[in-house]
């Protein structure tokens, strides 16, 4: 009598666990079969994609060469008729210049799905920033979180340009700060036009032209300025169909 | 009987197939923090971090261990001594490594689970990434999130550790700094005198009853019960110092009402704690209660003649609680 409960028992855990298995197997089956959208994300300046440590020409003609280029989007969501068709969850990407792959931003059951806007966040939002130590692309280790002052940079920039007056005319933009009034987060929304690569451009040319240079080559912490020029940044984006 | 085994099993089943389905690893030991009677809701949220005996465990080996720093010479207690109520005493500005010497004084570590902005200009808003701020100061133990988490990752014993508490051996910042909080969190005091006066099972000496009244009139707005921190930033009437030019609060916000603020500090174990205020430019208690009573700057001037001085100086003695010092719980590892 007990033995067979005990059999029983452990039938059933085993079944358990096999019909665990079965489930998570079956969901990744289900998910691998429901093909991905893909977003290039792409960097430009001046009409051309940015490569770093390449040197480039502002307008003025003036040299600059950039050497790092990271920012965080966040809180994707697509839209048609301004109607919301798809959210993404734990939607949080660190997009890094030097690293091809954290470009390509691949959304799941997008397929199929007929979408003609997007809106994100440039940047981390105040919430998730109350919300304790998170891992993936928002972890610590990504050096994107100001150690002395909590906040993640929600925009990095550095590089050389001719009419910095510093050490090498190098400057460093760290944008970022989630509480009033230095919220530097910044909700962008553009069209989405029909076809089948789609392409995130931030264009940086509006940047370098509004960014005072001889005085504002240097943004390493929550201010006025950083709102300001995050602002300028998030009306940089568009999507273009390739 | 067999039918209700049947039952049984099948209930047990569905438990743990749910468990192991929702929760991909039911890992650790829980522990339910004890709150302590009538005191306020933790502003720590603690469902997304579960505190379990093997997270306390690894934050409390990390809290204790020097390999953190840059030339493996620094742990967090170097500044932050258990016996002290968790702060450096002796030392006006912390010391840290190759003896390089901050800018602050250490602040006794307790309660953390209430606070709601850490250091003293409350430039943190969470407790856990506190721990990112003396890991990177060059003057605390100069090194970086990023390598801290290669080299915990190459130290065998961390592994183990690293398993026990979140199923799997991988390091990454996030749990590192989980861990810690973890530890952190269960610093709790709140056994003192007071306390216990407070529910009932002590009485205090008229000298330190005299006292808890001069408190409740004169400092309780700010230092207010059961925490003695309102949590807040406030002035209190402490004169810059002008080698240290340390404008507190408006550093953060960059707004002038802002000047001179610091957050309020608990008083919890102030007898053990010194030497006193942001710089540590008093030693003694005494010293304290003579600046209130002497200050101008306060928004309400506080009148102390001395015997009331030494009452209320009394009464801050009576905050002390040795069961916190000395708890085993807290106490350097056995590594
Ligand atoms: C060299 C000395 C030193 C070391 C090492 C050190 N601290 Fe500190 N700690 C300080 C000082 C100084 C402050 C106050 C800093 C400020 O206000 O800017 C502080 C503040 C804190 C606070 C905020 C307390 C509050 O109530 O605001 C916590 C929590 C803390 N430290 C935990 C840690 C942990 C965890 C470690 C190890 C990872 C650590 N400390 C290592 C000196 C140190
Ligand atoms: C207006 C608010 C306010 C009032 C009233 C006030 N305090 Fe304070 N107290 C503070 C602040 C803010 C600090 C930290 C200041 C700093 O470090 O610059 C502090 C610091 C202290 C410290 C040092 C704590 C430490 O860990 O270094 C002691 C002790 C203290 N107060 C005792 C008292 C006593 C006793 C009274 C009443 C006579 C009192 N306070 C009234 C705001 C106040």
């Amino acid at each position: 009598m007990k033995n067979s409960i005990v059999f029983l028992l452990l039938g059933l855990l085993v079944g358990g666990q096999a019909f665990v298995l079965w489930h998570d197997n079956a969901s990744m089956v289900s998910r691998s079969s429901d093909a991905m959208r893909m977003i290039h994300v792409q960097p430009m300046f001046q009409g051309k994609k940015v490569v770093l440590d390449e040197q480039m020409r502002s307008q003025g003609g003036d040299p600059l060469k950039l050497n790092t280029l990271r920012f965080y989007l966040s809180n994707f969501v697509f839209l048609k008729n301004g109607a919301v068709v798809f959210e993404e969850k734990n939607s949080f990407h660190l997009l890094d210049l030097e690293d091809e792959n954290t470009l390509d931003l691949k959304f799941d059951a997008l397929e199929g799905r007929d979408f003609d806007g997007l809106r994100f966040k440039l940047g981390i939002d105040s919430l998730t920033h109350i919300s304790g130590a998170m891992g993936g692309d928002l972890d610590p280790t990504k050096g994107m979180f100001w150690t002395w002052q909590s906040g993640y940079i929600n925009f990095k920039l550095e590089g050389t340009f001719k009419k910095c007056p510093t050490r090498n005319h190098e400057f460093q933009f760290h944008l970022g700060g989630y509480l009033a009034p230095f919220q530097s987060v910044q909700s962008v929304q553009v069209k989405i036009p029909k076809g089948e690569n789609l392409v995130l451009q931030l264009d940086l040319s509006p940047f370098f032209d509004q960014v005072d240079w001889v005085k504002k080559y240097s943004i390493m912490s929550p201010c006025k300025e950083s709102v300001e020029v995050s602002k300028v940044l998030a009306n940089s984006f568009s999507v273009h169909a390739e | 009987m067999r039918n209700r085994c049947i039952k049984f099993s099948l209930l047990l089943l569905l438990a743990f197939g749910l468990v192991s389905y929702t929760i991909p690893a039911w890992i650790g030991d829980p522990i339910e923090l004890k709150i302590p009677k009538n005191w306020p809701k933790p502003t720590y949220d603690f469902s997304r971090n579960p505190l379990t005996k093997e997270g306390v465990e690894l934050g409390r080996r990390l809290f204790y261990d020097p390999f953190l720093s840059r030339n493996d010479m620094i742990s967090c207690s170097n500044c932050h001594l258990s016996f002290t109520a968790f702060t450096h005493v002796d030392h006006a500005l912390s010391h840290g490594i190759e003896d390089r010497i901050g800018t602050r004084n250490s602040p006794a570590l307790m309660n953390l689970a209430w606070g709601r902005h850490f250091m003293w200009d409350g430039a943190i808003d969470h407790l856990d990434f506190q721990a990112l701020a003396p890991i990177a100061h060059p003057a605390e133990m100069d090194n970086s999130i990023e390598k801290v988490v290669q080299k915990i990752q190459s130290k065998p014993v961390y592994k183990e550790l690293f398993f026990n508490a979140f199923g799997d051996s991988t390091v990454s910042g996030e749990r590192l700094l989980k861990a810690l909080s973890q530890f952190e969190l269960t610093l709790i005091s709140a056994n003192s005198k007071y306390d216990r006066m407070i529910l009932g099972q002590d009485t205090f000496t008229d000298q330190e009853q005299n006292g808890y009244r001069l408190f409740q009139k004169s400092c309780a707005s700010c230092h207010t019960e059961p925490l003695f921190t309102n949590l807040g930033f406030e002035r209190n009437g402490l004169p810059i110092d002008t080698t240290l030019n340390d404008y507190g609060r408006m550093k953060i916000t960059k707004q002038p009402p802002d000047s001179l603020k610091f957050k309020v500090p608990t008083l919890r174990n102030i007898e053990f704690s010194y030497p006193y205020m942001h710089d540590g430019r008093f030693k003694k208690l005494r010293e304290v209660v003579n600046h209130y009573a002497q200050t101008t700057a306060l928004e309400r001037k506080i009148d102390l003649s001395p015997n009331e001085k030494v009452d209320l100086v009394a009464f801050l003695l009576t905050l002390s609680d040795k069961a916190f010092l000395f708890n085993p719980d807290f106490s350097f590892p056995r590594f």
